[in-house]
């Protein structure tokens, strides 16, 4: 505790005293280092240059509260003295900052009441830059390890830490921007407070109506989003159980491409699978027309509407239920199954009143991701929707299109977002309760039973026809990368990839080069943060008891449930403005791709986390263990496959995201998939899919090799111990 | 090992990510927002930087996606110029005071209609290039049915196109508007609302975007689409079988406009570019960029491939009404409730 | 070992959030230096909670916990100088057995070879020489338990605690253990908090016990002074067998009392219990059984059970004054199911329940 304040004290003082203290327009490289020019420059001076120099005393409390702190570290003082000092310094410092912050903006005062109270005044402040971002998360350290002592979170400042960054991040990065945009949906049309517009847009027909039943054309948009939610999240469940007991339990000769696939569409970029869906379903689509010639028949305009939009939700889901019901099959403890089959239980007996029920939270929480992905899913409704709205189209038109009525899809959004809500606790009540311990300190032993043949058969024909279908699409639509124009003009050509990647005399010429280098260095920075972050949240909500840790835990999931449209303009509005003024930079969109994916690597890790022995961290704590200690030495090295699945997911959502980041790149930060969107919509699709054909490989190589890099857990099994060359050899499935 | 490996790695990414932007050139730099095709944009953006040494940061998007983005930044306006785009959206940032006042001494050069869009947005915007209404078809597959090509507006009401046309829905497009606006200003409103219900049951769907129906006809997911007939010249070239007609009745036309952001932070650059995009040299980058719209400048020259305006039967179009939010919403609602919400 | 430290609770009180039942009630009891002391009731009782509260994984919502006479009770588990064998044994299923107890000296920081020398030396302490490279899946339950006592030891804690360390071994490994365990604590002499459920375990290896009923202490002291003088009811019937009969109280005088049952009267301490009716703690030991007609015979009844147990007889007999159950080592002679036989009691063995 003391020496967590003693070294962000002196990190907090050390960033306040050397680095500029406000955002610095053309990067921190132009400032005049040399002769110290920069420490008294109004742009980029540290705060004490600004407070000297410029007269802006507000700025005090960034120097004064780690000095506080400092000095609370080093006087012999008793732990509770220290204690409240830290307190106090990390929290009046970051509260004064927070509060100078957000009263003065680029045009002087930010609210009418301080104009008022105040009077006009000629000051600007723009957003902070590294002085005052390193200085606040100094602060907020200084603050838990001041919590630490006063014995909040059994005392240990890293677990402390944990909570308060996580949930300032949270409130910062998630609720303030959805709270910021669902105010929205008490404003009219001229942006005054009128509760009632909000009530009367809720109460809408395109929402609730129920005409189709009666044979009207269509039903309420609400009908539409819970139906194809339904239909996924049970569609995606089902799939993903099916692929990972075949996998782990099918004794399939060669499991491997099986796992190949699975992640193949998520690694897909938006809309190429839609593309190949028309392609191949579509009424000029190769079945169509096959069917047409040889059968006269006319299979006509299906694709587009539920079965299609179903179709494709099914493709681009399944994996994320694979990836979250893997770890789960993995890691059931084989003792139990073993028993049951003692208990006179045949395998169909114990498969159906052992295993299934051993998977419900597992189950529960796939559910509760394909029906949350389903209805926050963009990509797929706008291109395969048809007439058929779900909320996702109905917002983002309700922003950008001819309407542009911010009011109805801030109310859109919240009809969105109480679907969630519902979904949320009702998954956590069915599981709540239920708790499966299956690896415990205690080192099991066993082997996992085969699966039954009747579900064997089952499963493989279901993985069977979703692989043949799969093959099928990607290698249509891939050759739409290898001809000429798909449809009309099939002479094979790489034409297409000189022209997105050439490289002339080591200048990368290629139009799609900027942006997919982009990419991959913004995926690159957002992936570990988001894995990292996600691990230390599941840990710390499943092995710690505080104040609000529910709220903070639905905050966690919200980002996710809000489409990506509502999201981006969300993010533009909340980040535009000083003092976190990200807007235009690299850095809204790192903060986009991890908050928007922190769920993922969160479910996944609780799901593990659910799996591990509490009494584990206990041993860790009273060997001398601090949380950090119990955390990278115990849970960490336990937790491999849902660390894989972290990283993996959130580094390929980064590759793949479009919706949630078309309103933040600019023209430095262009990012491949907008890139790709841009040219499908100008029907370029060869180069299109060409640069998506690019990305794939991209992805798949990189991870293959974090695959390798994190290897697989070490958990003693003696099937583990008797197949030791196979288990080493690096399976690609491992990515789950 | 691992995260502190990654750490290290995201680390250097994040370093040189700052430290990487370099300081401005002198002349200072520009953010355009585009709404015109890619290709044309980044041309465009090229040939501007080229010539006056102004780093150019372009980023294309639809023009619903650009107005999102500049009312959200209104407060701290990150873009300076707009450039492209169909007017309506164009106004409504006028309307709204979100784009800056204007005169370019260019003004005098452009053809009437675009000077039209200036006056009448109170010098916020103005038309750079304009491009009319009409129908896509698939001769193909029109062939393959036997069905003839339509030729007018009424032809569209007739069965044997039952289920062969596509035109955007309204409520997310402006394309889509532009017809309706088109169909009151020739017809009258009641009577343009009988013609849309009738047309309601030969379209098969309504697409969100207005460039859809037109891509639906080149990939032969329909036979005939309403929508801009530059766009239908775009199609062709990239190698589909599309063919255009304009109505005999006489169609509506968009005017694809520029507008300078309020409070821009480059307003000097921003005007620079205003201008010289007003110009024949810039104005003859969208043909070069496979775009078939008529330029604004009376002086630039129109490629062969490009609809002739002057051979088109154009109604006068009123920008000033059809263009007002008031008048939009009004119409579009009116569509949803009598025309949309119809059985086929 | 010196560094043995004191245990000391001071009116603690633990309340769960969102519970209104409070699991330990305030409750003060002190472990001496260098002794083992057992924590014992049946399940729900608080023992496990008091425990954890010793180790820093749980907090005392009231009162102070002390450890060396060092106020612990907002200190986390790191910094307790106490060690914890838990009933699971919570062995690292990642880590190899020599990891697993050098995990407390790697954390600290300590030079590798330095871990591997203790740990090798702690293993050893405990017989588990050779086994350094297994992982814990790769070991019998009583080779884990005695890999958590090492991996608990090598730190050298001032106070070490166990949580029902043996409830998942088979009876004759258990005494083994128990009897290792104490060992241990005799040869280190340091201090251990011992939690279990299992009388005999507790009698046989502790200095003091505490029993616990329904979140507060029901008695501490010996397993001498538990078992032959029990505070109520409840620790006379849950340490060790009672049979409880009535009795009449009569002729106070100064600490004993003149005690009659049946026919008999017998001098005893009173301990506390007013004159009038009282129950008297009887144990199975205390009871002889002599024939039906013998005149020494305070109380007369039948055998309605039998068992043979090799080394000794239990009987269950039927007695005017209630069913008494009876261990006889005489089993030469054993008597059958019916007969009539006569009880007495012996001076041992026999208490007055406090009223």
């Amino acid at each position: 505790m003391r020496s967590a304040g003693l070294w962000s004290s002196a990190l907090a003082l050390i960033a306040a005293l050397l680095l500029p203290w406000y955002l610095v327009q053309d990067g921190i490289g132009v400032l005049s280092y040399a002769d110290g020019g920069w420490l008294t420059d109004p742009d980029g001076a540290p705060a004490p240059g600004l407070i000297l120099a410029e007269g802006r005393w507000w700025l005090w409390p960034a120097v004064l509260a780690p000095v506080l702190g400092l000095a609370a570290a080093l006087l012999p003082l008793s732990r509770p003295a220290r204690s409240w000092l830290f307190l106090a310094a990390g929290g009046l410092g970051l509260g004064l900052l927070a509060a100078q912050g957000w009263s003065i903006g680029p045009r002087g005062w930010m609210a009418p009441w301080l104009e008022a109270a105040f009077g006009e005044t000629e000051l600007r402040q723009y957003g902070i830059g590294w002085g005052g971002t390193v200085v606040s998360c100094a602060l907020c350290v200084l603050l838990a390890a001041g919590l630490a002592g006063r014995g909040a979170f059994r005392g240990d400042a890293f677990t402390a830490t944990v909570a308060v960054v996580l949930t300032v991040s949270i409130l910062v990065f998630t609720a303030l921007p959805i709270a910021q945009m669902m105010a929205g949906a008490f404003r009219d049309m001229s942006g005054a407070f009128a509760p009632s517009s909000a009530v009367t847009r809720l109460m809408d027909d395109r929402l609730w109506g129920l005409g189709c039943l009666a044979g009207a054309p269509r039903c309420g948009v609400v009908w539409n989003t819970l139906l194809l939610a339904l239909l996924t999240a049970a569609g995606t469940t089902a799939l993903g159980l099916a692929f990972a007991l075949l996998v782990t339990r099918g004794r399939l000769r060669y499991p491997a491409p099986l796992r190949w696939m699975t992640v193949l569409p998520i690694v897909t970029p938006p809309f190429i699978l839609g593309l190949g869906l028309i392609l191949i379903f579509g009424r000029s689509g190769l079945l169509s027309q096959a069917a047409s010639a040889w059968f006269g028949i006319e299979l006509g305009r299906w694709i587009y509407g539920l079965p299609g939009l179903l179709l494709a939700q099914l493709f681009a889901f399944t994996p994320i239920a694979f990836l979250v019901l893997i770890g789960v099959v993995e890691g059931l403890s084989p003792t139990l199954e073993e028993a049951s089959q003692t208990l006179r239980a045949d395998e169909r007996a114990t498969f159906r009143t052992i295993t299934l029920p051993l998977l419900l939270p597992g189950l529960a929480n796939a559910f509760l991701l394909g029906f949350v992905e389903s209805i926050a899913d963009f990509g797929n409704a706008v291109v395969l929707g048809g007439s058929f709205n779900v909320l996702a189209t109905e917002i983002f038109f309700a922003v950008v299109g001819a309407q542009a009525d911010a009011g109805r899809a801030a109310s859109l959004s919240l009809v969105l977002l109480v679907l969630t809500l519902v979904v949320f606790f009702l998954q956590q009540r069915l599981t709540a309760r239920k708790s499966y311990v299956s690896i415990s300190g205690k080192g099991d032993a066993g082997l996992p039973p085969p699966l039954p043949r009747g579900v064997r058969r089952l499963c493989l024909i279901v993985a069977g026809t979703w692989t043949a279908l799969t093959v099928g699409l990607y290698l249509l639509a891939f050759l739409g990368g290898f001809v000429e124009v798909w449809g009309r003009d099939y002479t094979p050509t790489l034409r297409h990839f000189v022209k997105a990647f050439s490289i002339e005399g080591g200048q990368f010429t290629g139009l799609a080069w900027n942006s997919v280098l982009t990419t991959l260095e913004l995926a690159a920075i957002s992936a570990p943060i988001t894995a990292v972050l996600g691990i230390l949240a599941a840990w710390l909500f499943s092995r710690t008891r505080f104040a609000g840790k529910g709220m903070l835990e639905f905050a966690t999931l919200l980002s996710f449930a809000v489409p990506g449209t509502v999201i981006g303009v969300a993010y533009l509005a909340a980040f535009n403005l000083p003092p976190l003024e990200l807007a235009g930079t690299g850095a809204i969109i790192v903060a986009c791709f991890v908050f928007r994916n922190l769920p993922v690597g969160l479910r996944s890790g609780m799901a593990a986390m659910a799996q591990i022995d509490g009494s584990l961290d206990e041993a860790s704590h009273t060997l001398g263990g601090g949380g950090l200690d119990a955390f990278r030495r115990v849970v960490l090295p336990l937790l491999r496959p849902a660390i894989v699945a972290g990283l993996t997911y959130s580094f390929v959502r980064a590759m793949t995201t479009v919706s949630a980041v078309i309103f933040l790149v600019t023209a430095e930060t262009e990012l491949a998939t907008v890139f790709i969107v841009n040219r499908i919509i100008n029907g370029d699709y060869g180069l299109a899919i060409s640069t998506s054909l690019a990305l794939i490989v991209l992805m798949l190589a990189v991870l293959g090799v974090m695959n390798l890099a994190v290897g697989r857990r070490r958990i003693g099994r003696r099937a583990a111990a008797a197949a030791t060359p196979v288990a080493a050899a690096p399976v690609p499935g491992a990515i789950a | 090992m691992l995260s502190r490996h990654f750490f290290t790695l995201a680390a250097t990414v994040a370093a040189t990510l700052t430290l990487g932007a370099l300081p401005a050139a002198a002349q200072g730099s520009l953010n355009v927002y585009c709404s015109a095709q890619v290709e044309w944009c980044q041309a465009a953006a090229n040939a501007f930087a080229k010539e006056t040494g102004i780093r150019v940061n372009m980023s294309q998007k639809g023009s619903g996606e650009v107005l999102a983005q500049i009312r959200a930044e209104a407060q701290n306006p990150r873009g300076d110029v707009w450039y492209g785009g169909t007017g309506d959206p164009h106004l409504q940032m006028a309307e709204d005071k979100l784009s800056a006042v204007y005169r370019s001494p260019m003004l005098d050069q452009l053809h009437d209609w675009a000077r039209k869009q200036a006056e009448q947005s109170g010098y916020r915007t103005v038309g750079i290039y304009a491009g009319a209404m009409g129908f896509g078809y698939n001769p193909e597959l029109l062939g393959k049915r036997n069905i003839a090509a339509p030729a007018c507006w009424k032809d569209l009401l007739d069965a044997r196109f039952k289920g062969e046309i596509q035109m955007a829905n309204p409520q997310s497009s402006g394309t889509a508007y532009v017809m309706i606006a088109t169909m009151v200003q020739l017809m009258g409103e009641d009577q343009a609302f009988d013609y849309l219900k009738g047309l309601h049951r030969n379209v098969n769907a309504y697409p969100r975007s207005g460039t859809g129906p037109i891509k639906s006809v080149a990939r032969g997911e329909t036979g005939v689409s309403i929508s801009f007939v530059h766009d239908a010249v775009t199609e062709r070239l990239g190698g589909f079988p599309v063919q255009y007609v304009v109505p005999c009745e006489g169609t509506g036309y968009e005017i694809g406009s520029m507008s300078i952001v309020a409070g821009a932070r480059n307003e000097r650059n921003a005007k620079r570019f205003y201008d010289w995009a007003l110009s024949p040299a810039a104005q003859q980058i969208g043909a070069e960029a496979k775009s078939f719209q008529t330029p604004s400048n009376r002086n630039t020259p129109i490629p062969a491939e490009a609809p002739k305006m002057d051979q088109i039967k154009l109604i006068d179009y009123d920008f000033a009404k059809y263009g007002s939010s008031d008048e939009r919403r009004r119409l579009i609602e009116r569509w949803d409730r009598e025309v949309n919400s119809l059985p086929r | 070992m010196s560094r043995a430290a004191e245990v000391r609770f001071e009116n603690v009180i633990k309340r769960y959030p969102g519970s209104s039942a409070v699991a330990v009630n305030n409750v003060s009891f002190t472990i001496p230096a260098g002794t083992l002391c057992t924590l014992l009731g049946p399940s729900g009782c608080g023992k496990t909670t008091t425990l954890r509260m010793i180790a820093g994984l749980e907090y005392p919502s009231e009162g102070r916990v002390l450890i060396g006479g060092k106020d612990v009770s907002a200190l986390p588990p790191a910094e307790r100088d106490v060690s914890m064998v838990f009933q699971s044994y919570a062995l690292f299923p990642h880590m190899n057995v020599l990891e697993n107890v050098g995990y407390g000296l790697t954390i600290s920081r300590q030079p590798k070879a330095r871990v591997r020398e203790a740990a090798r030396a702690a293993l050893a302490s405990v017989g588990l020489s050779g086994f350094e490279e297994r992982l814990p899946s790769e070991l019998s339950g009583g080779q884990q338990q005695r890999v958590a006592v090492a991996r608990a030891l090598v730190l050298e804690p001032a106070v070490l605690l166990f949580d029902e360390p043996l409830s998942n071994l088979d009876a004759r490994l258990r005494r083994k253990m128990r009897e290792e365990i104490r060992d241990l604590q005799q040869r280190l002499g340091v201090t251990v908090a011992y939690v279990t459920h299992d009388q005999a375990e507790a009698l046989a290896i502790s200095d003091k016990v505490i029993v616990m009923n329904q979140a507060v202490i029901a008695q501490e002291g010996t397993p001498r002074d538990l078992y032959e003088s029990p505070a109520s009811d409840f620790v006379a019937g849950f340490v060790g067998e009672a049979n409880r009969l009535p009795a009449t109280l009569s002729h106070r005088e100064g600490a004993m009392a003149r005690v009659t049952i049946g026919s008999a009267t017998l001098s005893l301490p009173h301990r506390g219990a007013a004159e009038g009716a009282v129950r008297l703690a009887v144990r199975p030991e205390a009871v002889s059984l002599l024939d039906a007609t013998d005149p020494s015979a305070v109380l007369r009844g039948k055998v309605a059970k039998a068992a043979y147990l090799g080394g000794l007889m239990e009987y269950t007999l039927a007695t005017e004054a209630g069913e008494v159950f009876v261990i006889d080592p005489e089993t030469s002679r054993p008597r059958g199911v019916g007969e009539e036989v006569g009880l007495s009691l012996g001076q041992r063995g026999v208490a007055v329940l406090p009223a």
